[in-house]
């Protein structure tokens, strides 16, 4: 049974920062709700206020600006799905949102709320790390953007005040020469939480890897850049023997951070191979 | 033909697409109070005491009942009587209910239902078969933790094994598997105007729970009424009690309306599961591909309480050479008790996982003697005249070779590369899964009933006492009726599944209800026309002799001027006109030493190819498609056999790739994987239609063997794929890269 709480639809920012000020962590913000409800309905929260931040234009928009790209943060996965914009400089943050749970879900659930949520498992949080997003956060105590990598303190914990608001998520348009690639394992293929997920850009030159970012989802507490192995593959000739390498390198900073647990024998030759198929696929190698 | 085979809507249909049927938890009182259930949350204790003084405090709390407010029997069981209602003395099981709330409000149950407190003595508890069945193991019954040993001896096994040239010996297993039906159990009872203690819910059989709740309540059995609502899916989960004796308890004590609604959560944690079975299979073969001896030794986990074991021991090891003709047979099957969740029905009885086995074994020979998968089963399969494991000569209908040439005809058009030049990580594969299924219960009498009325305004009605649980028995055996009767579907008003109106059907389970209450009411009409015959004589003054039935008419033998509707005999008599059928299928008691005999009249066969793509890198598995060619004698409805052709198809990629029940961790659909509809492959249905003589119309069944024949499929499609075999259920993620691995290693 859900307990009962007092819910508040504030129409602007300011009027929803003063409420989070007044109420501290005896609120919660709501969103789309496709996880608040599930805590809720399981008494892993007894909040006293809901705070329903739909209705503010602020954290509605997808905004194209001149070399970036801002979603706010009550904008839906259906939203970014359909966005031309989303989808012509920032296609990994598409794809990945369009992998979220089921179209009910992708027609409630949020960007921000996927983020701060802080499932190892969110689906748009390794296309993120990859893009370099930010986030605008704005309280009380004023307005800041911080890197979205910074929001996370372990697993669906995140680093978000209970007076904070993540109003908006930015990043910089990928250029022509940048392409992304996401993949995306789990059990079944629709509705299921990802067992693990890999998001590559990649910028080349010729046979030359110019850039490369990569970040994995789902086999980590928190998310991360593989800065090991991109620091291997930057500025290399594409070669596979490389590639091998640098999905060690991901495979051990996993190991790293998880240790060793039953689960390791099935997820380290799959992170390293998948690893290797992401970056394969952004360098545009089909073999 | 008036009905059959036709595709007319499903008579349920047009209420389901509009929302407007009645499921149980749409049945509303205004003075209704709200129950929940105290369980266990520990696998095996003595209950030393039950405090219910601080649960009692709580606003609304009406009542707290337990073990001490039954007036009756407190056990309940299908087969074995070994399950309490409410737990008087011992806890056998994590979800065994102890005591039960009413309450004016949900959340007041709720409430309570944290503050009983249960006062417990652990014991040692038993998580496996093997262990339950060691020296000194903690009983968990009186009679010992051995609930079934069956034995099936056919020729002599050492003789086979002597003449075999290739032997095959490996081990199964697979694991528990809920229903997954959509529709949590919920209803509502209470006492209605004529005294008669009312439950509505959904069930598979409304007699039995009759039954049962009566002696629970220690009622004359004619003071108790079970109707069944709109159901939604049951798949063998609703033939054992869910919440009939719950809330019967409760309204009998209470004297007005209650309600008890299960969420997912305790759906999941306290219905029934499938048999999780371990199967030893040794089978031989002379060069040429016969068979010629299969030995296998099967044990189960039918958890803390009987349920169905004993069936599902026994029809794993009767189906457990699978549909093929094999001289000497021997099988053990043994069933033990665990304080693992209970398992009972599901879709086939044990037969899915006997299928796994019997197709692996085919496959695993015919790759051993360098054989066409469908050529070593070809070979073996059975037909009209040849003799089962049990020893019963097939008189008539035996399809599957009829399905295995359907497949042959579709395995030439197919033209799949095991490799994806595009995609090098990919393997792609095909396989063959055959089963046969025997049509109702085993050896054992499990007739049906129906009524057929004329009424003197002219009305039809068909009572029979079928639960239609989603799978369309309401729309096939109206049509079964309007085909005999000559009348349209619409002209017939259907009574059904309701104890005050209908007589004893049987479960709907075993694929029977339209093999054997089809037949019923074939016999009804027949006893109705004969009625209305003798009738009509008395009316037109004519020898009974000279009249006969004729398209929904009497006629007359000589005198063709003569053509009395049949309504209309009821009509001028003022009478009604009434029709009794019973019909229970020739079986016979098998023998207890060596199970020999004939356990079914009919079976049902079929045959799947399935096209799977497994990514080498993850252990990923695609099924692409399923073609699934189906020996249903008759098809009555062909787009609702088609239907359940498909349906079983889904449920037999999430049994073969994805389900499985965690004790202790699984909690509802949440991280419960079943199929989605991306995960369901397509599907080409092929119908043959190979007609049973004794069944209506030439029908058989097809409820449970519409998924036995896909997981096989499926599993053997994955080792053509991968060159390494799974041998254990589900093929997921982890087991499948540990069988590529394997691969590459050997």
């Amino acid at each position: 049974m859900i307990p009962t709480f007092e819910y508040k639809v504030p129409r602007t920012l300011t009027e929803a920062c003063d409420l989070l000020w007044q109420y501290g962590d005896r609120a919660k913000v709501i969103a789309g709700g496709t996880d608040l409800v599930i805590s809720l309905r399981n008494g892993l929260i007894k909040p006293e206020l809901l705070i329903d931040i739909t209705h503010l234009p602020e954290l509605r928009r997808i905004e194209e600006r001149n070399d970036s790209v801002s979603i706010g943060g009550s904008v839906t996965h259906s939203e970014i799905v359909s966005s031309l914009i989303v989808q012509t400089y920032g296609r990994i943050l598409s794809e990945a949102s369009s992998q979220v749970g089921s179209p009910q879900i992708r027609n409630l659930g949020t960007l921000g709320g996927n983020i701060v949520n802080a499932s190892p498992a969110a689906d748009t949080v390794p296309p993120l790390m990859v893009l370099e997003a930010k986030a605008k956060i704005l309280s009380k105590e004023g307005e800041k953007e911080i890197p979205v990598s910074s929001l996370f303190r372990g697993p669906y914990q995140s680093a978000l005040q209970p007076h904070e608001i993540l109003v908006s998520i930015s990043f910089k348009k990928l250029g022509q020469d940048m392409k992304g690639s996401l993949i995306r394992l789990a059990r079944r293929e629709g509705m299921a939480i990802s067992r693990m997920s890999i998001a590559v850009i990649l910028q080349k030159k010729g046979d030359l890897i110019e850039d490369i970012r990569i970040s994995i989802g789902a086999v980590t507490p928190i998310p991360n850049r593989m800065k090991e192995a991109e620091s291997l593959l930057k500025h290399q000739r594409y070669d596979t023997d490389l590639l091998k390498m640098a999905s060690e390198k991901v495979s051990s900073e996993m190991i790293l951070q998880t240790g060793i647990r039953a689960s390791t024998p099935y997820k380290k030759p799959v992170v390293e191979a998948l690893v290797e198929r992401a970056i394969r696929r952004a360098f545009g190698d089909t073999q | 033909m008036r009905g059959i085979g036709l595709n007319i809507p499903k008579v349920d249909a047009l209420d389901k697409v509009l929302g407007t049927s009645m499921y149980g938890e749409d049945f509303s009182f205004s003075n209704l109070l709200h129950l929940k259930v105290v369980r266990s949350r520990i696998p095996h204790a003595k209950v030393v005491g039950i405090e219910t003084g601080e649960a009692l405090k709580v606003t609304g709390v009406e009542r707290i009942f337990t073990a001490k407010d039954i007036p009756g029997n407190n056990r309940i069981g299908v087969i074995q009587k070994d399950q309490p209602v409410l737990v008087s003395d011992r806890v056998r099981r994590v979800g065994d209910p102890i005591a039960l709330v009413a309450a004016k409000t949900i959340e007041g149950a709720e409430e309570a239902c944290e503050k009983v407190k249960v006062i417990y003595e652990e014991l040692p508890f038993v998580k496996t078969p093997e262990e339950a069945l060691r020296p000194f193991a903690p009983p968990i019954h009186e009679k010992g933790n051995l609930l079934i040993e069956f034995n099936l001896i056919k020729g002599d096994i050492q003789v086979g094994f002597k003449e075999a040239e290739i032997i095959i010996e490996k081990t199964y297993t697979t694991t528990w598997v809920d229903h997954a039906y959509l529709e949590p159990d919920g209803g509502v009872a209470f006492w209605d105007e004529k005294g008669r203690l009312t439950v509505i819910c959904p069930t598979q059989n409304v007699h039995y729970d009759q039954r049962e709740v009566a002696s629970l309540l220690n009622l004359p059995i004619e003071k108790v009424r079970i109707i069944q609502p709109t159901t939604g899916g049951a798949f063998g989960g609703r033939l054992d009690v869910t919440v009939q004796c719950f809330l019967a308890l409760a309204a009998f004590h209470l004297k007005r309306p209650v309600r008890l609604l299960y969420t997912h959560e305790e759906v999941f944690q306290v219905i029934s599961k499938r048999h999780p079975l371990k199967i030893h299979y040794r089978s031989g073969a002379r060069k040429d591909g016969r068979l010629v001896a299969v030995e296998v030794d099967i044990l189960g986990d039918t958890g803390a309480y009987a349920s169905y074991g004993t069936t599902v021991a026994v029809r794993s090891a009767i189906h457990a050479t699978g549909p093929y003709e094999v001289p000497h047979v021997k099988i053990r099957s043994r069933m033990a008790y665990t304080n693992n969740p209970w398992s009972g029905a599901m879709r086939g009885f044990g037969v899915p996982q006997i299928a796994f086995a019997h197709e692996s074994q085919m496959d695993l020979l015919a790759q051993a003697l360098k054989m066409d998968p469908l050529e070593i089963r070809k070979i073996n399969a059975l037909q009209v005249g040849g003799e089962t494991a049990t020893g019963q000569l097939l008189r008539a209908s035996v399809g599957i070779r009829k399905t295995l040439r359907e497949i042959e005809r579709w395995r030439n058009k197919i033209s799949l590369s095991k490799f994806d030049p595009e995609r090098p990580f990919l393997r792609r594969g095909i396989g063959i899964g055959s089963m046969w299924y025997g049509i109702g219960n085993t050896g054992i009498a499990n007739p049906s009933t129906a009524q057929i009325e004329l009424s003197p305004k002219g009305e039809i009605k068909l009572y029979i006492g079928v639960a239609d649980i989603g799978q369309g028995s309401d729309t096939a055996l109206l049509q079964i009726a309007s085909e005999a009767l000559a009348v349209e579907i619409k002209e017939i008003q259907l009574i059904r599944a309701d104890t005050s109106n209908t007589t004893d059907a049987g479960s709907t389970s075993a694929s029977r209800q339209t093999y054997i209450t089809g037949n019923a009411i074939l016999k009804a009409i027949e006893n109705l026309k004969k009625e209305v015959l003798k009738e009509a004589s008395f009316l037109l003054h004519e020898e009974e002799g000279d009249l006969f039935v004729e398209e929904g008419f009497v006629k007359h033998r000589q005198k063709f001027c003569i053509a009395l509707p049949i309504q209309e005999v009821a009509r001028r008599t003022g009478r009604t006109i009434r029709g009794e059928g019973y019909f229970d299928p020739e079986t016979t008691k098998l023998d207890p030493k060596t199970g020999q005999g004939s356990p079914y009249a009919t079976y049902a066969f079929a045959t799947h190819l399935a096209e799977v793509e497994v990514d080498i890198e993850t252990g990923k598995v695609r099924v692409l498609r399923v073609i699934a060619t189906h020996d249903v004698g008759r098809a009555i409805h062909p787009k609702n056999v088609i239907g359940q052709i498909i349906g079983g198809v889904a449920m037999g990629v999430g049994f073969a790739l994805m389900e499985e029940y965690i004790p202790g961790q699984t909690i509802s659909f949440l991280n419960y994987l079943i199929p989605t509809s991306k995960d369901v492959p397509e599907v080409i249905p092929i119908l043959v239609e190979d007609q049973e003589p004794s069944g209506p119309f030439g029908a058989k069944g097809v409820g449970e063997p519409a998924l036995i024949p896909s997981a096989p499929a499926i599993l053997n499609a994955i080792a053509d794929a991968i060159g390494e075999r799974i041998y254990h259920l589900p093929a997921k993620l982890e087991r499948v890269l540990e069988a590529v691995q394997k691969s590459k290693s050997d």
